[in-house]
């Protein structure tokens, strides 16, 4: 380096060079006024009162040089700065080639990033550099002896530590729906808390035990009901005509309530006016009817208010003291007799024991009756679906292939209804989940009809 | 009266229920996630006893709960993650509207997700309790693995159930527990003997699906999410007790085997392992590699009377699940493209056969259509161009026939275009004196080792068959069965034409009558016998108290209305088959 600097001052200072930049203010001559006195025994002063800036532009205009076209303009030879001039050149560039020339124009932003310095950049010293190889292989041995005792160097240990750190924080949870998901021993015995059991619970790391109501199944149906034999695919004569004809009766019902249902909508013939009858109501009131029977009948209602007036104006009297007095004896005797009836039936009862023996075991024996019943009752109750909410479990459609959708054999088979229908239903028939209605889709707002003028025209 | 008038509804059952929504306000969830979390923790609604005081004094129809089941609710930690996930989901649709990615991004990565195996453990203490259950879960699984990946549900959801039911699959092989199954046509019953419990799935055809829009899928991903965390845990247990490395592993011969070049062709690396492991042909990988499982004999305690008989009944029943297990030991299969390949594979390999198919068909092909040691080849067209000499060309139903009957049929009715025979239901177990179709009684036949005849003569000796049990039946009571018998044949027409036709049968049969010299038939002791015991089982009727008398003739009598109703039953069919069988006749007759 050193040597290049002192070969550019010589160049500098040979008549020959040619600064890049001259300008005719810059002359450092035409403007050095009256020389300042200053003592120079202090570096402060140098640097204040010495004047470099002629060094400094000259030293300015190397770099520039440098930069720009890769050394002083002065050492180059004159073939690389001057071409003589012989007129224009005719060359029409192809039309191909320009293409070709657009298509393989660099990036603009590869453009951006080279260096615009024609200065090559300065070599890695680093890389001439040779390294202590005696110490670092000191170094490594030592290192492996005391990794083979089980020492790390703390670089290690905090590579170690971080290493740890992040793989815990990168572990993700698994999903419980990921395919690739793991299984363990779930019921093995694991080892019990061992903590005290007070601070499991307000820690709430002990989860709260399940009650034992819960496990019971609301329902003792069979997660999985076989189909009956008539359901083959290939079915027995007879199995099949029994299916066939439970899915008959299940449709006759279903028909007879579609029937009943008609029947009770339908409109009463009745009730349809005809011509007659609305020729009746328009003329009602405006003909006159016999004058005898308006009488007669005026005096029925006239005799009925009368009788009826009669009834309910009559008031008790007062009653007088005696016959109070006489009425509470009528009572005390009723009283007194009806005791006595009592204590005489009691005592024929006696002679009755028989009779009243047989009573009470018949008495017993119904009730016996009505509990079996009551219980086998409650026993059917239990396989059947409770009303859970608002709408009743239905059950599925029978599944079932008439003779001659049944298939010969299993290619041709046409499966019937759907497993996943089937699944549902008996979730719903186990009680398991309510019965519901897929929810209807209702509007906010109103849909307002506009018609537009384009359609209008048309019309 | 002094005190304070009670007021209403504020004891009793009112206290004890609460309605849906206010159980949802209680636990502050939406009513989606209040039912996937009942769903979840397995509390379901209930239906009280006295709704007027339940509901206030309302009728209305509501949906109550247990207050008590809500009360447990709220200590679940799940519902945390509930709330956590509602508040995820606004954020994200926040960031969204605002197009910051980069903090979608972010709340992408930190997505809140929750785990059921505490909901398993405490729902199912034990593992046994979880294995009862396991129905549920395995039609469940069986059923999503069948779905197309259209977005009915997640991807991940599909992908899971596969895993595990295939994981299931080979199980049931490798313990070969699997008893019954039942070609319905809904789709497939199997049913397993597990660890003592009897597990039965449902299992839908392929390609079966039109989506019902009346079910809920929303409730049903939520069952399956459940379902699939329990299939999981039980699964990986089940493959403990067999030694069995889990996840499952292919056995390292039989990986060898199956490494064939075009696996690359078929599938991607990852998937590749789950298709081999779906294909059943091979064995799975043992923690601890034993040659076979050495059977363990049970142990022999002297025993005297009664258990000694006990002790022969279950050795005996032993013997006879043995050999269930080992129906098709030795056989080979070879399984045409039509039919339904993994419902055979996984029951062959069950029963210790060895399968194969066509390369192009699927992945784990073990040995080539032109193999010469293939016993048997599974076809379902009505004809085949190019047949091998030395194996049985069979119909798939004899293989489900064979499992149910628990012996190896005859292969001559499921010979390539013959008419089958009808599939009977293996869930429908018999008692005394109810119908038994003939088919099923041929099948009984030969399930005690009775030798089948020859084609021809069967129908005819059914038939007697037939006749002399219903004459063995009872002896005293045939007289009053018969009357009844036509006393109701006369009811119904067709039953008229019944008698009709036997009628006609009679007269045949009295014209080919000839009078043979009689033989004198010496008594012998066993008749005798008979005759004394039938004479005190009269005494001992005629000595009955009138109140046991009295339950004996209801007893009596409904055992004979079941016979006289499969009889009713028998003679139909007699008539069904005889009218075919007339048809077939006159049919051969014209050509």
């Amino acid at each position: 380096m050193a040597a290049a600097r002192k070969h550019k001052r010589v160049a500098a200072s040979q008549p020959g060079f040619l600064p890049l930049k001259s300008d005719p203010n810059n002359d450092a001559s035409a403007n050095l006024g009256r020389r300042k006195r200053v003592n120079k025994n202090k570096k402060k002063n140098w640097n204040k009162y010495s004047d470099i800036q002629d060094v400094e532009e000259f030293l300015e205009d190397v770099r520039l040089q440098e930069r720009a076209t890769g050394g002083l303009i002065a050492d180059k030879p004159d073939e690389s700065l001057f071409f003589v001039d012989t007129g224009e050149k005719k060359s029409i560039p192809k039309p191909e080639a320009v293409k070709k020339g657009k298509r393989s124009k660099p990036l603009r932003i590869d453009l951006i990033l080279q260096p615009d310095s024609q200065v090559p950049a300065p070599k890695d010293i680093l890389a001439y550099q040779r390294p202590n190889a005696k110490k670092l292989r000191l170094m490594a041995e030592k290192a492996e002896k005391l990794a083979a005792m089980g020492m790390l160097s703390r670089r290690e240990k905090l590579l170690q530590l971080r290493k740890t750190a992040e793989t815990h924080v990168k572990e993700k949870p698994l999903n419980s729906k990921d395919p690739g998901r793991g299984f363990y021993d779930l019921w093995s015995a694991g080892s019990p808390d061992s903590a005290d059991p007070y601070y499991l619970e307000q820690t709430k790391k002990k989860l709260v035990k399940r009650p034992e109501k819960l496990n019971e199944k609301p329902s003792i149906l069979p997660a999985v009901e076989v189909i009956a034999p008539g359901g083959s695919y290939n079915p027995d004569f007879l199995s099949h005509q029994t299916l066939l004809l439970e899915a008959h009766e299940a449709e006759v019902k279903k028909v007879k309530a579609e029937e009943k249902l008609e029947r009770q909508l339908a409109i009463n013939r009745m009730d349809i006016a005809t011509e007659e009858s609305v020729f009746n109501e328009q003329v009602e009131g405006l003909i006159e009817e016999d004058e005898g029977e308006e009488m007669k009948e005026t005096e029925h209602t006239a005799e009925d208010s009368k009788d009826a007036a009669v009834g309910p104006t009559a008031q008790p009297e007062k009653k007088t003291e005696r016959q109070r007095k006489r009425e509470k004896a009528e009572r005390i005797k009723e009283l007194q007799k009806k005791a006595e009836r009592k204590m005489l039936d009691s005592r024929q009862q006696l002679f009755q024991l028989r009779s009243i023996g047989a009573d009470l075991k018949r008495r017993e024996l119904r009730t016996t009756t009505r509990q079996t019943k009551r219980k086998a009752k409650q026993e059917a109750q239990k396989a059947l679906p409770r009303r859970l909410g608002k709408l009743k479990f239905q059950g599925p459609d029978l599944e079932v292939q008439l003779s001659d959708e049944l298939a010969g054999s299993l290619r041709t088979l046409k499966p019937e209804g759907s497993v996943l229908k089937d699944r549902f239903k008996s979730l719903q028939k186990r009680n398991l989940i309510e019965p519901r209605e897929r929810a209807k889709f209702k509007r906010k707002h109103k849909v307002k009809y506009v018609e537009k003028r384009a359609f209008r025209e048309i019309q | 009266m002094g005190g304070l008038q009670k007021k209403k509804y504020e004891s009793g059952s009112a206290t004890n229920y609460i309605s849906r929504n206010k159980a949802r306000k209680k636990l502050s969830l939406s009513l989606a996630d209040f039912r996937r979390l009942c769903i979840l923790k397995g509390i379901y609604p209930h239906e009280p006893k006295h709704k007027k005081k339940v509901n206030k004094g309302s009728t209305a129809q509501r949906t109550f709960y247990l207050l008590k089941d809500i009360r447990f609710l709220l200590h679940e930690p799940v519902v945390g993650k509930f709330r956590e996930y509602k508040i995820f989901v606004r954020k994200l649709r926040k960031a969204y509207g605002k197009a910051e990615w980069g903090s979608v991004e972010r709340l992408k990565d930190n997505k809140p997700t929750y785990k059921l195996d505490h909901i398993v453990k405490e729902r199912y203490p034990t593992f046994i309790d979880a294995l009862r259950d396991v129905d549920d879960a395995l039609s469940m699984c069986f059923l999503f693995s069948t779905f197309a990946r259209t977005g009915k549900c997640h991807v991940q959801v599909i992908q899971l159930c596969r895993r595990l039911s295939v994981e299931w699959m080979n199980y049931i092989i490798a313990s070969r527990s699997l008893k019954k199954v039942f070609l319905s046509i809904k789709g497939i019953y199997y049913q397993a003997e597990v660890l003592g419990q009897t597990i039965t799935w449902l299992v839908p055809y392929q390609f079966a699906h039109d989506h019902p829009t009346d079910v809920d899928y929303r409730v049903m991903a939520t069952f399956t999410e459940f379902y699939t965390t329990l299939l999981g845990f039980v699964n990986f247990r089940l493959y403990q007790t067999l030694n069995l490395i889990y996840p499952p592993k292919l056995d390292g011969k039989g990986e060898t085997d199956l490494k064939a070049d075009f696996e690359e062709d078929y599938a991607m690396d990852s998937e590749s392992y789950l298709e081999k492991l779906s294909a059943l042909s091979a064995s799975l990988a043992r923690v601890v590699s034993t040659a076979e499982e050495e059977e363990a004999e049970m142990d022999h305690f002297p025993a005297e009377g009664e258990d000694m008989e006990k002790m022969e009944a279950r050795v005996k029943a032993q013997q006879e699940e043995d050999k269930h297990k080992k129906l098709f030991e030795g056989l080979k299969f070879f399984l045409n493209r039509e039919v339904p390949r993994e419902s055979l594979a996984f029951l062959l390999r069950c029963f210790g056969a060895q399968v194969s198919w066509d390369k192009s068909l699927c992945i784990g092909s073990t040995y080539d259509i032109t193999d010469e040691t293939i016993t048997h080849h599974v076809v379902d067209r009505p004809s085949l161009d190019k047949q091998y000499i030395n194996r049985y060309y069979i119909q798939p139903q004899w293989v489900y026939d064979c499992v149910n009957s628990k012996i190896l049929l005859p292969v001559e009715d499921y010979f390539l275009g013959v008419t089958l025979p009808p599939h009977l239901s293996p869930f429908v177990e018999e008692k005394e004196g109810d119908y038994v179709p003939p088919e099923r009684q041929k099948l009984l036949a030969l399930q005690r080792g009775e030798k089948p005849v020859a084609e021809q003569d069967e129908e005819d000796e059914d038939e007697e068959e037939e006749e002399d049990e219903e004459e063995d039946d009872d002896d005293d009571d045939a007289e009053e069965e018969e009357e009844e018998e036509e006393e109701e044949e006369e009811e119904a027409e067709q039953e008229a034409k019944l008698k009709d036709m036997e009628q006609k049968r009679t007269q045949g049969k009295a014209l080919s009558v000839k009078v043979t010299p009689g033989k004198a038939t010496p008594d012998n002791r066993q008749r005798l016998e008979q005759e004394e015991k039938a004479e005190e089982k009269r005494l001992a009727i005629m000595m009955m108290k009138k109140k046991d008398k009295y339950l004996y003739d209801k007893i009596m009598f409904g055992k004979k209305r079941k016979v006289r109703e499969a009889n009713k039953m028998a003679a139909k069919r007699k008539a069904l088959d005889e009218a075919s069988k007339s048809d077939r006749r006159k049919k051969s007759k014209k050509q």
